[in-house]
């Protein structure tokens, strides 16, 4: 690859940096499927984009894989800018979201081809293949047909074929999107197993949020083709940037009301009858007195104090009326309904299992919690 | 029991009443029989076909008189001896199976890009124009196609014609091997294209992303990925192309101007012109049992490609 003279050079040209997509925008016809996404990814960093069906995440990732050249800025790889760069001259491992194995072709002859496009020394290609086998523990495998192996088996050879040349940077599409939960949250951790192994830099692509959070090292969440937030996991979960993330993430409840005034961080407001606190949400928080606000908060952060909890132990006490009850197994959920915040509805979870009989629609109760957890957009 | 009127709209009363004129027309035990009375049409078909080929068969066995231009009583193995070692019938049939052999070669070269622009292309115009252009030939038959190529190539045709105007002498393009080769070519490139871009169609456009992304170009993904996998319909295509050009009549008829015969311009000659019915039923004969040998190798080197009865996939 040689060096063309480009005008935008990557934010500092710092070799720690595996990727760098700089105001990418990609667009059919009239209608955006990217809008200006930017942002750098750490070598050896496990990156999750998250974001709900048809927001763009396949495309930004084929974009990054080299299918199609995005319609506005500049993708770099290792500080190279590839928007040039034809996909089988990337050194880019793809796993798509249905695998894309070769069907007439065994296990190990997948694994084997993109060796053999890159004109690997013919005698090592058995050995390496075997060592990939071995890796996706999959060894003894190698001269079963694709159809002849199971759901999770073939999602071990895709992974070991987009492996298997060394590629600077792997890409995961959805490739368990298909699988059943077991299956599912066994292959995330092997996943994440393989990568930490080999240390090589991942983009993986979801719209299950338990995956990435469980995952990954940061997530980016996407809606409408825009990049909502990027930050590690735990950051996107306490802080998340705007009312979709805090939504998308997470069981999530919203109060809606009107601004009565702004102080540094703690913003007031009333819904209902009802004046409420929370803290500012989001970087560059644009909220002034008399505007509507949507405040945020997680379904565990409020308490039913009726019963065994303390009211002075919160700042905000509110009566509810429970509306349903849904039985979940490890915990029950209940929708409440509050009168007091203009019929709001609100999830509240109980783990107690002694409680978990304890109230039946139409039990009025009492709930609570700290303005520190509510955040208002 | 009768449900509640507004229960039961009207259109459902009708089928009621449809159901029960069926239940008395064709009673429930005759519908066991039903698959059975559906093959009647084929079995009927299939027994003239045969039938056809007995009468054949015997006609084979007999010579002409040519004193009575009448059949003989007796059998015997004279019209295929004839068939067999004469110079003349040996070189039709080596004639008839290259050309087969070589426009199913450049059918197929043709074919294959063709069927895979009209599978892949993002442009829904350009795909409709391949689909017409490939299915405008099958309106104007054969024979009037052959006859344009007559006026397009030939002595005083348009081709040559233009060449005049470059003050160029005109070019011998008719009534030649290539001529014939060119014909048949042409009139079976729909038929190709039609059976292989099913097969394309069922390839997953990812395949060839993923062969991409692991570092094939086009052509490498083309020859690895595309092509093994469109391989059933390229050999059902191949077949289809393969016989209906060895038995071709009208082509080499027309654009080999007597000097091109294929096999079925000899076996019409013998029906209908010198009258030798024995003769040319001993052709026929060695026809099929060459076509079905050659189809029978074919099966056993490729598979029964999309034409598969049962098994052929491993
Ligand atoms: N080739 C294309 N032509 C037109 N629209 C497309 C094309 N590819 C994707 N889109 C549109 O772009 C949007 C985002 O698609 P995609 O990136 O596949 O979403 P995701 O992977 O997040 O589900 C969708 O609305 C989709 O219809
Ligand atoms: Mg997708």
């Amino acid at each position: 690859m040689t060096l063309s003279s480009v005008d935008r050079e990557p934010a500092d040209a710092d070799p720690t940096i595996a990727v760098s997509v700089r105001n990418v925008g990609m667009r059919y016809g009239d209608f955006d499927a990217v809008k200006d996404a930017s942002f750098d990814l750490p070598k050896g960093k496990f990156l999750t984009i998250l974001g709900p069906s048809g927001s763009g995440k396949t495309t930004l990732l084929r974009l990054i894989a080299g299918f199609g050249e995005p319609t506005t800025g500049e993708i770099f790889i290792n500080g190279e800018p590839v928007n040039a760069v034809p996909a089988h001259r990337r050194a880019i491992g793809m796993v798509f979201q249905r695998l894309a194995l070769f069907p007439h072709m065994t296990a190990a002859q997948n694994i084997a081809f993109p060796l053999k496009m890159r004109r690997r020394d013919a005698r090592t290609i058995a050995d390496q293949v075997e060592r990939y086998l071995d890796l996706v523990k999959l060894g003894g495998y190698g001269g079963r047909r694709i159809d002849a192996l199971s759901g999770g088996q073939q999602q071990r050879v895709a992974i070991a074929r987009a492996l298997v040349f060394e590629p600077d940077l792997l890409l995961l599409d959805e490739p368990l999107a298909a699988l059943d939960v077991k299956l599912r949250e066994e292959m995330q951790l092997e996943f994440r197993r393989i990568q930490k192994e080999l240390g090589v830099t991942t983009i993986n692509v979801t719209h299950d949020q338990r995956e990435a959070l469980v995952v990954s090292d940061e997530v980016i969440v996407m809606n409408d083709g825009v990049i909502q937030q990027k930050a590690q996991p735990i950051l996107a979960y306490r802080k998340p940037e705007n009312a979709f993330v805090a939504n998308f993430i997470g069981v999530t409840n919203f109060v809606h009301g009107i601004v009565t005034g702004v102080d540094g961080g703690v913003v007031a407001f009333r819904s209902g009858g009802k004046d409420l606190r929370g803290i500012a949400g989001g970087s560059a928080p644009q909220l002034a007195e008399g505007a509507q606000c949507s405040a945020a908060i997680r379904a565990e952060q409020i308490r039913i104090v009726t019963g065994g909890e303390t009211p002075d132990r919160f700042e905000i006490v509110v009566e509810g009326v429970i509306a349903d009850t849904i039985f979940e197994g490890e915990r029950i959920v209940y929708e409440i309904t509050v009168p007091q915040l203009a019929e709001a509805s609100l999830r509240v979870f109980d783990h107690d299992p002694a409680a978990h009989t304890q109230f039946q629609p139409g039990a009025r109760i009492q709930l609570g919690w700290n303005s520190k957890d509510m955040h208002v957009f | 029991m009768k449900p509640p009127r507004s229960a039961y709209p009207w259109h459902w009363r009708v089928l009621d009443v449809l159901e029960r004129v069926v239940e008395t027309a064709w009673p429930r035990r005759f519908t066991k029989g039903l698959p059975h009375a559906m093959l009647v049409p084929v079995v009927l078909l299939v027994a003239i076909l045969i039938a056809g080929l007995v009468e054949m068969l015997d006609s084979s066995f007999r010579v002409l008189d040519t004193n009575t231009f009448l059949m003989s009583d007796f059998y015997t193995l004279d019209n295929y001896r004839r068939a067999l070692t004469e110079n003349f019938f040996q070189s039709v049939a080596t004639r008839s199976f290259i050309a087969s052999f070589i426009v199913t070669a450049i059918t197929l070269v043709v074919a294959v890009p063709y069927a895979y622009l009209m599978v892949r292309t993002q442009s829904p115009a350009l795909r409709k124009f391949l689909l017409v252009a490939l299915f405008f030939p099958f309106f104007i038959g054969e024979v009037v196609r052959a006859y344009g190529w007559l006026i397009i190539l030939g002595n005083q045709g348009l081709v040559n014609e233009f060449l005049g105007l470059f003050g160029l002498s005109s070019v011998r393009l008719l009534y030649n091997y290539s001529a014939v080769i060119f014909g048949l070519v042409q009139y079976m490139l729909p038929f190709a294209v039609l059976m292989i871009a099913p097969a394309l169609t069922a390839i997953p456009e990812e395949l060839e992303a993923a062969a991409n992304s692991l570092g094939a170009n086009w052509i490498r993904t083309f020859r690895h990925v595309v092509l093994p996998l469109a391989r059933p319909g390229l050999v059902a295509g191949g077949l289809v192309v393969m016989t209906l050009s060895l038995t071709n009549f009208a082509i080499p008829a027309m654009l080999g101007g007597g000097s091109q015969d294929f096999m079925s311009n000899v076996i019409y000659d013998q029906f209908f012109r010198t009258s030798d019915q024995g003769l040319g039923s001993a052709l026929s004969i060695l026809l099929v049992i060459a076509g079905s040998i050659l189809v029978g190798i074919i099966f056993r080197l490729f598979g029964t490609g999309s034409l598969a009865i049962k098994g052929a996939r491993k």
